[in-house]
């Protein structure tokens, strides 16, 4: 039996559908275009006047592991404040700005959002994080595991181990934490934070004898040369640093010409020009993302409020700690793989350094070219809550009303910003891309971010509105595997999604030095270490999907 | 049958590399190596033909009658409390459900142990580390009452003293300086094959001890009038800190009078901060040997707040003072008691006028409860998951035997499907 889509206005920038009138069937939780004669309509959705896109994908945001829990302590303000009751389909929970699981899939799925990628899972904390998203309902979730600041993989680029080597450990690793992507955080950063570094340059020497450099080429090489589909997720040196913008600039050139994803790149877009030694340079890195065709970012856009920053970036994190408001904050290392660090922080409108980040960041979005290289997100909660998603894409879509915002910002940053000269509006047709196609298409899913035939049946439908805030904050429909989850914005059945993998092939000899360096410094033992495919549907909580790799 | 790198749940540093022997439904460990982790598995032992059964108000019954039987009384409840939640992750999960459904109060029965630590966290932060980054790293170790030692006993094994490190020498031969008050004694850890100092210093109580280093920490000498021998062995502390690449300040919460943890954690917290300014320097603070920390976290993520959490308005509700457990079921403000407990059939629930469920290990002998249900334990009779004291790493914990008994995820759950 199918359910027919009537009379929509269709997105679907995959198959260069752009806002097209068509019907859609769902069948067994899958789309077709036709249906075969025998084949029988169940119940019709009229959507004449409404705008179907397939389910948005958050290809950044900090929904799960030990950091999360620490921001929710940290934040109890925020959770006491925004309690939310349960209802017949609802659990209960509390929190705007990092809220409890389910909230969290509730409040994605009330926007349209069908997946979610969690992009800092350490090693040791993979569980946690795993748990946490098996906790959180309505979304599919997938997470990206840090290296680059592990004592095994910088004693192997040290020692000069072979490229292959290398490869054979993310792979493990990759099949180990159950995830789908390699970050990297700070590369060599955190490591030489322990040894009381306070500052670390992509071609410095760090504790370790490695230069970030090397430790960049060498996982963006791996994770090229293993198929993972995911580019190399790197969060760059120097974060929040005025004149950061050339550390930027050469961790792109660090990935040699292969794929390389720089995440809430808007915190690493800064110059030093002007009377406050901070100004935009916006410019120059939309310019060689451009450029340089192997290069992807997300934004990381902030908004004026209250939030909190979870990071692994230790160093930075430590260096930022100063500014925290409210006046606390956590750093901790982390079993010789990483570390995190959770500040809360306040953007305000009115100061000129949060003024002219929020600048940057609308200027990188309206400067990069290519909508499939470039991705919305606000690092969340880093830069403000994932609920502020519509808002940002107004701002992207509406050019006066942007202008409008500017203009009650702080007088200095507007000099120092030449936003208001942009004439650029975001299409319908573009933000499809950048918040469905593009983050199905760089992560390997091919059945997601689109409405061909054999996809998921996960859908959105908007009823047409004039404020385009408002159309984005509250969909008529939502469809999770064919099923509506949502209706009107609110959530009328829950469901759980999947965990997404991949499973790169890999030398099993890897795992005769790692069982060694386990049993000689690790407090873990080698064989509890791994999660295996049992461990997560049983003791974690999530079916997962694993999707192919091909071999470059 | 012989089972490798089992996780121990006799405290909350959770090694995971026990051998265990399994007969039947007998445990041993053949290693005297783990000697100090014997008593869980003794514990767990029982014979295959004396599983015990569920019982209502001291009678055997069976399951289906005690879970109909324990939904009853959650039912007619105006305000249960759900406690002990001594328990692997996933009953945690399930303890949670229960008690959204029956709009109760869910606490750890070692709430005080996390409330100082969260609220800590809360009002200022922490600097934080694990073990293995403690064992790899640090060159300098200070820790506050050898009773540390103590509770969590192979804590110099599979931390302090490692043969072989990451890091530099000064990390593959720590200092380590365990403080104690004179008045208390000490138990003896430093010999000649560790660089172990023991130092006992005249001190009223071990709050004093920290109020003191952090003052040491906080001013100059000069900045003292007058500077006794203890308090100058205190700045040699710092000194040494100083001259170290990473310090680590180890304490037990447990150690600290319960009334006052919360400034004495934040004391300690305060003084890493400010050495933090020149040197690296980290605190790990020791908990979690009754699934404290697995259950803190289980509800933080799932409610938004930490333990201990009342579901009396159908949100979630934190508040330390008008829901601590043990506070409530003393001033009889609960009128039901939920105990689980599975790690230890020395976890008896406390005593109480009100009807209350007992959920926990096969040896618990609770005929007064009006319902107990024994269930087997996890990482002996079923797979699962806890926390470890860092709150970072969580272990597996393996299936070692086929017992029949119930596992309390289940029990819970089907008395969450009864109401």
């Amino acid at each position: 039996m199918a359910v027919k889509l009537s009379g929509g206005i269709i997105y679907d920038p995959v198959h260069r559908v752009d806002g097209e009138q068509q019907d859609l069937y769902i069948v067994d939780g899958k789309l077709q275009k036709k249906l075969s004669n025998d084949q029988k309509i169940e119940s019709t959705y009229n959507l004449d006047d409404c705008i179907v896109m397939a389910g948005a994908i958050d290809l950044h945001t900090h929904i799960g592991g030990g950091k999360v829990n620490i921001a929710r302590t940290m934040m109890l303000e925020d959770e006491v404040a925004n309690p939310h009751i349960s209802t017949d389909v609802c659990r209960a929970g509390n929190g705007h700005i990092v809220p409890s699981t389910f909230t969290t899939g509730y409040r994605y799925a009330e926007m349209g959002y069908t997946a979610c990628f969690e992009p800092a899972v350490l090693p040791v904390n993979a569980r946690h994080a795993h748990m946490e998203m098996a906790d959180t309902p309505m979304v599919d979730k997938g997470g990206y595991v840090l290296l680059g600041n592990d004592d095994f993989l910088l004693s192997l680029i040290n020692e000069g181990a072979c490229q292959s080597a290398v490869n054979d450990y993310v792979a493990w690793l990759l099949d180990a934490s159950q995830c789908i992507g390699i970050k990297v955080v700070n590369a060599g950063g955190i490591h030489a934070f322990k040894y009381n570094k306070r500052r670390l340059n992509v071609d410095e020497v760090g504790p370790a004898g490695v230069r970030p450099r090397q430790i960049l080429t060498t996982l963006s090489k791996a994770v090229h040369e293993l198929g993972v589909t995911h580019p190399l997720h790197v969060h760059a040196s120097n974060l929040g640093v005025p004149g950061n913008f050339e550390s930027t600039l050469d961790t792109m050139s660090a990935a040699e010409g292969l794929p390389i994803h720089l995440t809430h790149i808007q915190f690493h877009s800064y110059g030093t020009e002007g009377d406050h030694n901070f100004s935009s340079a916006a410019c120059e890195i939309a310019e060689s993302i451009n450029q340089r065709q192997n290069v992807s970012a997300d934004v990381g856009q902030i908004m004026f409020g209250q939030t909190i920053t979870t990071s692994g970036d230790t160093m930075m994190q430590y260096f930022g700690h100063a500014h925290a408001h409210p006046k606390k904050w956590t750093v901790m290392d982390i079993e010789c793989e990483a570390g995190c660090g959770v500040i809360p922080f306040k953007y305000r409108d009115k100061s000129f350094v949060n003024a002219l980040q929020w600048a940057i960041g609308l200027e990188i979005f309206l400067q990069v070219n290519d909508p499939w290289r470039i991705f919305l997100t606000t690092d969340h909660p880093n830069g403000a809550p994932f609920t502020s998603y519509p808002h940002l894409i107004k701002l992207l879509m509406d050019r006066s009303f942007r202008n409008d915002v500017l203009s009650m910002l702080q007088i200095d940053a507007q000099k120092m910003s030449n936003l208001s000269a942009m004439d650029r509006e975001y299409t319908l047709y573009e933000i499809a891309i950048m918040t469905r196609s593009a983050p199905a298409k760089i992560l390997g899913l091919n059945q997601h971010g689109h409405l061909g035939d054999g996809a998921h049946a996960n859908i959105t439908v908007y009823r047409k509105q004039e404020d385009i805030e408002q159309m984005f904050a509250k969909p008529a429909l939502v469809f999770k595997n064919g099923e509506l989850i949502v209706k009107d914005g609110e959530v009328v059945k829950t469901v759980r999604g999947v965990t997404h993998v991949v499973k790169p092939e890999f030398d099993r000899s890897i795992e005769k030095p790692l069982k060694k360096y386990f049993d000689e410094f690790q407090t873990i033992s080698f064989s509890n270490f791994k999660i295996s495919n049992d461990e997560m549907l049983e003791c974690i909580g999530s079916d997962i999907e694993v999707h192919p790799c091909k071999i470059n | 049958m012989l089972f490798e790198n089992v996780t121990c749940l006799n405290c909350g540093l959770l090694c995971d590399d026990l051998t265990v022997q399994v007969d039947d439904l007998s445990l041993r460990l053949p290693s005297s190596m783990h000697k100090f982790c014997e008593q869980a598995y003794k514990d767990a032992s029982i014979e295959s033909d004396s599983i015990p059964s569920p019982m209502i108000d001291g009678i055997p019954a069976s399951l289906e009658d005690a879970v109909n039987k324990a939904a009853d009384i959650l039912r007619s409840s105006s305000l249960p409390l759900v406690s002990g939640l001594i328990a692997d992750v996933q009953a945690c999960r399930n303890a949670i459900e229960l008690t959204e459904k029956i709009g109760g109060i869910i606490d750890h029965v070692n709430g005080t142990a996390i409330r100082s630590g969260n609220a800590v966290m809360q009002r200022t932060g922490e600097v934080k580390s694990t073990l293995a980054e403690v064992r790899n790293r640090a060159d300098c170790v200070i820790i506050f009452s050898s009773e540390t030692l103590k509770k969590f006993p192979r804590l110099l094994d599979r931390v302090l003293l490692p043969k072989k490190t990451l890091g530099n020498k000064g990390s593959q031969n720590k200092k380590i300086f365990v403080l104690d008050l004179a008045k208390d004694g000490m138990t003896q850890v430093s010999s000649e094959d560790n660089n172990i100092t023991q130092m006992n210093l005249n001190f009223p109580l071990l709050e004093s001890l920290v109020y003191r280093f952090q003052e040491v920490v906080t001013k100059p000498q000069d900045n003292f009038l007058d500077v006794d021998e203890d308090t100058q062995h205190l700045f040699d502390l710092i000194n040494t800190i100083s001259k170290s690449q990473y310090t680590t300040l180890i304490w037990s919460i447990s150690n600290f009078n319960p009334e006052s943890a919360e400034q004495t954690v934040q004391a300690l917290t305060e003084a890493i901060k400010l050495l933090m300014k020149d040197v690296r320097c980290v605190g790990l603070p020791l908990s979690g040997s009754k699934g404290e920390i697995t259950a803190n976290q289980v509800a933080t993520w799932q409610t938004g707040v930490p333990l201990p959490v009342a579901f009396t308005t159908g949100v979630p509700v934190h508040n330390p003072v008008l829901f601590d457990g043990s506070k409530m079921l003393r001033n009889q403000e609960a009128d039901s008691l939920v105990w689980l407990a599975t790690y230890s059939s020395d976890d008896q629930p406390p005593a109480t006028s009100v009807p209350t469920i007992v959920i926990g290990h096969p040896k618990m002998q609770c005929e007064s409860a009006s319902v107990y249900i024994p269930t087997g334990v996890p990482g002996i009779d079923f797979e699962g998951l806890a926390y470890r004291t860092d709150s970072v790493a969580t272990l597996p914990l393996r299936k070692l035997r086929s017992s029949k008994l119930a596992s309390a995820s289940e029990v819970l759950k089907n008395i969450t499907q009864k109401i």
